[in-house]
C-alpha cells in the first residue's frame, strides 16, 4: 500500500493492490484496480469507520459448501482480516454495509478466468448471505477492470470502467503475481502455538 | 453430565465451520457471537450441572474480545482449556494472550483435521 495525496478528492489517498486489505477511521480514500480480483468496501454507517479489501478465491468452490470448503475458507480468511480491522477501530461486524466490485474476467494471467470469475461471484453471494451483511451496491463480472475509490467515512465509492489495458497496467502485473501465489499457498494452514 | 465444546466468534460462517469440524469428537457443541455472549452461556451450562470441555474463541470481537473474555473467564475457571482461533499472527499478541490464559493459538485459515488434533489432545487430557 501507497499513501499520496489525492488532487481530485483533496484528501489522503490510499492505494491497496492486490492482497491488501486497510481499515481507518480518517477521513480519505482508499483507492485500488480491480480486475479478477474481488475488491471488498465495508463500512459501519454508525461509527463511519470503513475498510477495503482487495482478493481473490484461489480456485473453484467444491460441492461440500462454504462452511467446509477449504478454498472458500481463503476467501474466508481474507473477509476475517478486513472485518477484524474494522471491529479492532470499534467497528461492529452486525452493523456494515458492503460494496463489492470486480471478478472481472478480461484480466488474462493464464488461468481459466471465467471460471475464477464466476467461483469468486459464487463465494460473495454465499458469503454474504451466511453473514447477514447488507449489500448497498454489487458490480461483478463483466470483461473489464474497474478503477476504485472508496471513502470509508461516508461509504461512498466512485467506480471507472477501465476498458483497455493502458490505465493501471502496473495493477495487471501485480494481481497475476498475487494470484499465483494464491494458488501456490491455497492449502497452506495458519500457525499453530500450544501453550500447555 | 454433558461436557460442551464452547465456539466463540462473531462469524457465524467461522462458528459453523468449526462445529462442522469438531463435531465429529462427540461433544455437544455450542455457538456464541462474542465474550459477553460466552461468559453468559457458560454460566447458563454450568448452573444446569454441566460443564465446558473447552472453548475455541477468536481474538477480534465487538462488545468483549478474546482478551478480555479469557481475563474474565479466568476469574473462576483456571484450568478448563480455551485456545485462540484468529487471524492475529503477531508475535507480541501471542505472547500477550499466554500471559492471559489462553491455552493455546491457531492462526486462521486452519485445517479441520489440525483444529480437530489439537481439541482432541487438550479434551482426553
Amino acid at each position: 500500500m501507497i499513501k499520496s495525496k489525492s488532487k481530485n478528492f483533496k484528501k489522503p489517498l490510499y492505494v491497496l493492490y492486490p492482497g491488501e486489505y486497510y481499515a481507518t477511521e480518517e477521513d480519505c480514500v482508499l483507492g485500488t484496480v480491480a480486475g479478477l480480483c474481488v475488491v471488498v468496501c465495508l463500512y459501519d454507517p454508525a461509527k463511519k469507520i470503513g475498510g477495503m479489501g482487495h482478493f481473490i478465491v484461489p480456485g473453484v468452490m467444491g460441492t461440500e459448501g462454504l462452511y467446509r470448503d477449504e478454498i472458500a475458507m481463503r476467501g474466508v480468511t481474507n473477509m476475517e482480516h478486513l472485518i477484524g480491522e474494522i471491529v479492532k477501530l470499534g467497528g461492529d461486524r452486525r452493523y456494515l454495509c458492503a460494496k463489492i466490485f470486480g471478478a472481472g474476467y478480461a484480466a488474462g494471467n493464464g488461468r481459466n478466468t471465467l471460471e475464477l470469475s464466476e467461483s469468486n461471484i459464487h463465494f460473495i453471494q454465499e458469503y454474504f448471505t451466511a453473514e447477514k451483511i447488507i449489500i448497498d451496491r454489487i458490480d461483478l463480472g463483466g470483461e473489464f477492470r474497474r478503477r476504485l475509490y472508496f471513502f470509508p467515512k461516508d461509504g461512498n465509492v466512485h467506480r471507472k470502467i477501465l476498458e483497455n489495458n493502458e490505465e493501471g497496467s502496473e495493477f495487471i502485473r501485480m494481481e497475476r503475481d498475487y494470484i499465483e501465489r494464491e494458488f501456490i499457498n491455497r492449502e497452506k494452514a495458519g500457525r499453530v502455538v500450544l501453550f500447555q | 453430565m454433558n461436557r460442551y465444546i464452547m465456539v466463540i466468534d462473531d462469524s457465524p460462517t467461522v462458528r459453523t465451520s468449526v462445529e462442522y469440524s469438531v463435531k465429529s469428537l462427540g461433544f455437544p457443541i455450542m455457538q456464541a457471537e462474542n465474550g459477553v455472549d460466552a461468559l453468559a452461556k457458560i454460566k447458563s451450562i454450568k448452573g444446569a450441572g454441566d460443564d465446558i470441555a473447552i472453548c475455541v474463541c477468536d481474538i477480534n470481537m465487538p462488545e468483549m474480545d478474546g482478551m478480555t473474555f479469557i481475563g474474565e473467564f479466568r476469574k473462576t475457571d483456571k484450568f478448563t482449556p480455551v485456545i485462540v482461533l484468529t487471524t492475529e499472527a503477531d508475535e507480541s499478541k501471542i505472547q500477550q494472550g499466554k500471559t492471559a490464559g489462553f491455552s493455546g493459538w491457531l492462526v486462521k485459515p486452519f485445517r479441520p483435521e489440525q483444529l480437530i488434533s489439537v481439541v482432541e489432545r487438550f479434551v482426553k487430557k
